[in-house]
Order: C-alpha cells, then structure tokens, then sequence
C-alpha cells in the first residue's frame, strides 16, 4: 500500500482525528496551528489559526460542523469546521490536555494540567449551539483530582455518555458518573503513566496504552482488564480497529532518545495485534520518529498516523489485510454457516 | 508545419477522428510523426467507465466547502507541498510474526557481534571495547608501554614514523616515552641532529638501496625514512637518514651531496625539525 503523506505541521503531531463519517482528517501538532485534510485524497481544507502553544488535543463534533481544540496555551477553542472561524475561547489556568465531545449529548469534555500549584482537574461545559459564541465559562461538572491520584491527562466518554473515564499519569484508570461526577472505580493496570484512551465503536470497552510499553483492552462496566499487548517499546497511542478483529499500537523511543538511536532500532512502526489472540500479526513502518497518534478510519479502510517527525501518514488498506483470518476464525465462521 | 508553403502540405498530419463504436467504447484514430519522420497512424481504443461513488450527502456536501486558513484561495485538488504520496510500505500480516521477527533479531545480533570483533580491540587485552575502557589499563598499559620503548631502535622508529607499527598510532609527544619518564617539554623528543634530509632520489630507489647500496659503507645507520605516496606507495624521492653519530653523517654528506646516483644527483642536507 502507498501511504499518502501530510506535511502540514511544521513541529511533532499531537493528536490526529477522523470525523464520524471519516471523510475529514482532523491534526494537532506542537505547531500552533491545526489542519483539516479530505481523507480520501490527502487535500488540505484549511488551517485553524489562532493558538498561541502547542495545541495537544483536538475534537470533531457528531455532526462534523465544529470542532474543540485544546492548548498548552491555558485555552480551549471552539471552531467552525466549514470557515475556520474560531468560534469561542474558554479561558483556563493550566493547559488543556484532552477534549472531547460528548457523543450523545451537548456537552464538551476536559482535562486540564496540573501545573503551577493548580490541581489537574476534569472539567464539563455545557454546548450553547443556539448561540455558538456565547458559551459559558462556568463547569457544570468539576472533578478535581482525588487527594490520592495523581493528575489525569486523558479522558473519554463511555457508552451513552454514561462514565466519564480517565487515565492518569502513574498508570491508573479512574470512573466517574458523567451524570454528577461522582467517583465509581479505579484500577491500577499500567506501571507508568497512560499515553492514550480510545473507546470501541459502541464505547462499551476501551483500550489503553501506556510507557510501559503494554496496551490493555479494558471493560468500561466491570473495568477489568481484558486483553494486554505487549511490544518492546513506550506506546503513545492505541486504537481499536473497526470491520477486523485487530488493535492498532503505536509508539517508539522517547522522543528524546530518538538522536541516540538509528530509524531502524527506534521501533517507530504501527503494530497491529489481534485483539483476541494478543498476538502481534503485523508492522508498518515509515516514520522517522515515535508515532504519536494512530487512528483508524470509522469504516475500518484505513488508518492515519501522526508521528513525532511532523508527518501524518495515511494508510488505506489493500485486501490482503480483510482477508486476512486465523485458521480458528475460518473454521467457526464456515461451522456457523 | 501547418502553415508551410504548398510544398509542404504533404507532410500534413490529417485530423484526429473519433469514432463511437456501438459496444459504448471510442476509437480515436490520431496521426504523428516518428523519428523518421514517417507519418505514423495511431489507434488507440478507450473505454470509459463512470464510477459512482455513493457517499452521505452530508460528505458530499463538506467536499463543496471553499478552502480557509493557510489553504485560502488554492485551487481545488491537493497541493503538492503538503500531500504527497508516499513510498510503498509493506503489511503482511501474520500468525507467527514473533517468531520470525525474534530469528531476524538473533541473526542481526550475530552479525553484529562479528562486526564488533573486527571493529574494537583493546590494544592492552584484546578484549570487546576501546583502548581507553580497559579495565586493565593500569596494569598493562604501562608494560606494553614498556615494551614499546625497548625493541631495536630501528624498528621502533620507522614504525612510528611510517605508522605501520603493530601497534597502532600513537601520538607524537608519547612516542619514545619511556614508563615513568614525565613529559618533557618538546614536541618531538627524537633527536634529529644526526639525520641528513636526502632529496633527488630516482623513483626506483627504496629503503632496501639506500641503506645497503647509497650508504653500503656506513655500518652506523640508525634509521631510513623513504617517504611515499600514501595511495600508490611510490616513492617521492625523499628520504630521511640518521647515523649513530654527527661525524658519520657530516661525512655522508660531504661524501654524497652533489653527486650521481641512479640517473639523478642527489642533494643531502641537515634535516630541519618540523615547525
């Protein structure tokens, strides 16, 4: 497969997004710019301009007219997906680390730093779409971080907007009733901190990856785990794959061992795994630095992934890849038949 | 050529004909020259096939929207500086994809380890790792130092200097150094004021020629310094001589400055310490 190439970041990517139906790429980088980019051929609709530090996180509405950015430069924005316009800033204390749409609702969710002496905290904003630029500055959640955590850097929305599930930085994941934010569970299942989180189609479980180099697929109702992959490398972000059985894995030496190592010792390939046999199936090379997002695509053709060398590779999948079935799946699926 | 003169006109190419042909695909006869300048006919048959896509109206509709931003104002399609396409890479899946990946990293450990071999020996133990890491170098260094210093003075010296010794460079303010002696001061420790800077020697001459055969008579010879090219290995008929003694070489040099050796007259003078 050829992958097409999006040099549209000047500095490492952050995040990198399809919307629901796939047909638009959303990426962040440390540049303080983000791009949107048609995915089926690779063109870039424009630029959203207006952050002042590296923009960590980005988020595209079910309806793909808006989009929230979230910034090392202590803000959060909401964007017009069709014009570009920035539509509102919520002002905040520490950077934004993670936002997220609420699915089912209109809502919007964050996870802010804990810098400075302020605690990392979990915010909700209510989503005013009668009048877009005026939002409100006021959380109607607040969860600051248990006295016995340490900082969430990542969060997501479970099924129905249900819980609101976090990772936190020294491996823990933690559960809270969207509804008044009250603390469900938590669970150890990582040694070092969690990189990404990344819900299934129906958001009933979710996987996670880690520094220490595993990714877990965990039950968002049981919050157990149940799969864990496992590479020879920190993992910065794993994803669930649609259509096929599979788990996407991808990351590499830290960024800043990378100068101490060749492209080849690096590990910078996505790793695909199955998802129920945990065995690792299949690499993709092509980055010059750790991958830090992969995505797949709604429709399960592709995957995009944005890497430390300011690249997003697009990949779409040729047959090999969908015909592709353990010898057990065959013999189940013909036994059904 | 369409405009000629009448002359010309024969060389005219006819008009490109397409011609739809009832199965839906065309004809498209066109005419060329060759290299020969031949008139050629070419017929090229094409079928077109449409190819619709069905798409959610609201995708197609986000295909409409007008560029912004960075992209504001640039023509439809992708633009070369930021999309392009990559190399092919390569996703074959499959199931024993850890084992094949661990034998590939055992080869690749084992080529590598062969490459250290021939890469890094130790001068003091021989051992995997550089000169300067050995753990013995407090014990063996200064033996081998010691040893260094002490074989024939003529071996030591043209090794040093041709840096063909066996063992390896060393630098010029440690040559000679003897274990305990502290450095001192000069550059070049080796005492130059025996030796006659030879020039004019015909090419064919070699160490061998001048040390029994130019200065045959001369049992004191201490060392004999040919210098070459360093690619071909010729000589540039310059050679450097030291004598045991300052009369020996005073000798030499009234005895052979100006005269005829091989073809060539040879011209012998003081070797001047490099500056």
């Amino acid at each position: 497969m050829r992958p097409i190439l999006l040099k549209g970041h000047e500095r490492s990517l952050t995040q990198v997004k399809f919307n629901k139906e796939g047909d638009l790429i959303l990426s962040v980088g440390k540049d303080t710019v983000a791009s949107i980019w048609y995915s089926f051929n690779g063109e870039r609709l424009g630029t959203l301009k207006g952050h002042s530090g590296t923009i960590w996180t980005i988020d595209v509405s079910e309806d793909s007219k808006l989009a929230i950015t979230g910034s090392a430069d202590f803000s959060a924005k909401l964007w017009n997906v069709e014009t570009g316009e920035c539509l509102f800033t919520w002002s905040l204390e520490t950077p934004v680390r993670r936002v997220e749409f609420n699915p089912y609702k209109d809502e919007i969710l964050m996870a802010i730093d804990a810098v400075m002496g302020f605690n990392g905290r979990i915010l909700v904003f209510k989503l005013n779409k009668d009048n877009l630029s005026e939002q409100s500055t006021e959380p109607i959640l607040d969860i600051p971080t248990r006295k016995d955590f340490v900082k969430a850097m990542i969060v997501g929305y479970s099924y129905g907007g249900k819980y609101i599930v976090a990772g936190h930085q020294d491996g823990v994941i933690s559960k809270y009733d969207a509804e008044n934010g009250k603390f469900m569970a938590s669970e150890k299942i990582h040694e070092k901190q969690i990189t990404d989180i990344q819900f299934s189609e129906d958001r009933t479980y979710f996987i996670t990856s880690s520094k220490d180099k595993t990714a877990c697929l965990v039950d968002t109702d049981s919050f157990k785990v149940l799969k864990t992959y496992e590479t020879d490398a920190p993992m910065n972000s794993a994803t669930i794959t649609p259509v096929k059985d599979f788990v996407v894995l991808g990351g590499g030496q830290e960024a800043r061992d990378v100068t101490t190592t060749s492209a080849k010792q690096g590990k910078f390939e996505a790793r695909f795994f199955h998802k129920v046999f945990q065995d690792e199936i299949g690499r993709v090379a092509g980055h010059f630095g750790p991958l830090n997002y992969v995505a797949m695509h709604p429709n399960g053709s592709g995957y995009a992934s944005g890497g430390e060398d300011g690249f997003i590779r697009l990949h779409y999948f040729e047959k090999h890849y969908f015909d592709f079935k353990y010898d057990v799946e065959l013999t189940a699926n013909s036994s059904l038949a | 050529m369409a405009t000629g003169s009448w002359a010309d006109e024969e060389d005219e190419l006819p008009p490109t004909r397409i011609i739809d042909n009832k199965d839906g695909t065309k004809l498209v006869i066109s005419y060329k020259f060759n290299e020969d300048n031949k008139k050629v006919q070419i017929t090229q048959k094409i079928k077109h096939t449409m190819i619709r896509e069905h798409v959610h109206p609201a995708v197609a509709a986000r295909r409409k929207w007008k560029k912004y931003g960075a992209e504001k104002d640039k023509p439809e399609g992708p633009d070369l500086s930021t999309t392009q396409i990559g190399d092919p890479v390569q996703l074959k899946l499959s199931f024993n994809m850890k084992q094949a990946e661990l034998e590939e990293e055992e080869k690749q450990k084992a080529e590598q380890k062969s490459t250290t071999i021939n890469v890094f020996k130790c001068r003091y133990c021989g051992g995997e790792h550089f000169t300067a890491r050995c753990p013995y170098k407090e014990t063996l260094g200064s033996m081998s130092q010691s040893t260094a210093s002490n074989p024939p003075p003529e071996d030591e010296s043209s090794g040093n200097a041709g840096g063909s010794g066996g063992s390896g460079y060393v630098p010029p303010h440690l040559r000679n150094r003897k274990p305990g002696e502290a450095s001192s001061g000069g550059k070049f420790e080796r005492d130059d004021s025996t030796t006659l800077r030879v020039t004019q020697l015909n090419e064919i001459v070699d160490e061998d020629m001048i040390r029994h055969e130019l200065f045959g008579n001369f049992r004191s010879i201490q060392r004999v310094n040919l210098v070459r090219n360093r690619e071909t290995g010729k000589s540039k008929g310059l050679a450097y001589v030291a004598f045991a003694t300052i009369s020996d070489a005073e000798r030499a040099l009234e005895m052979y400055n100006g005269k005829g050796y091989h073809n060539l007259i040879l011209q012998l003078e003081w070797s001047k310490p490099k500056k």
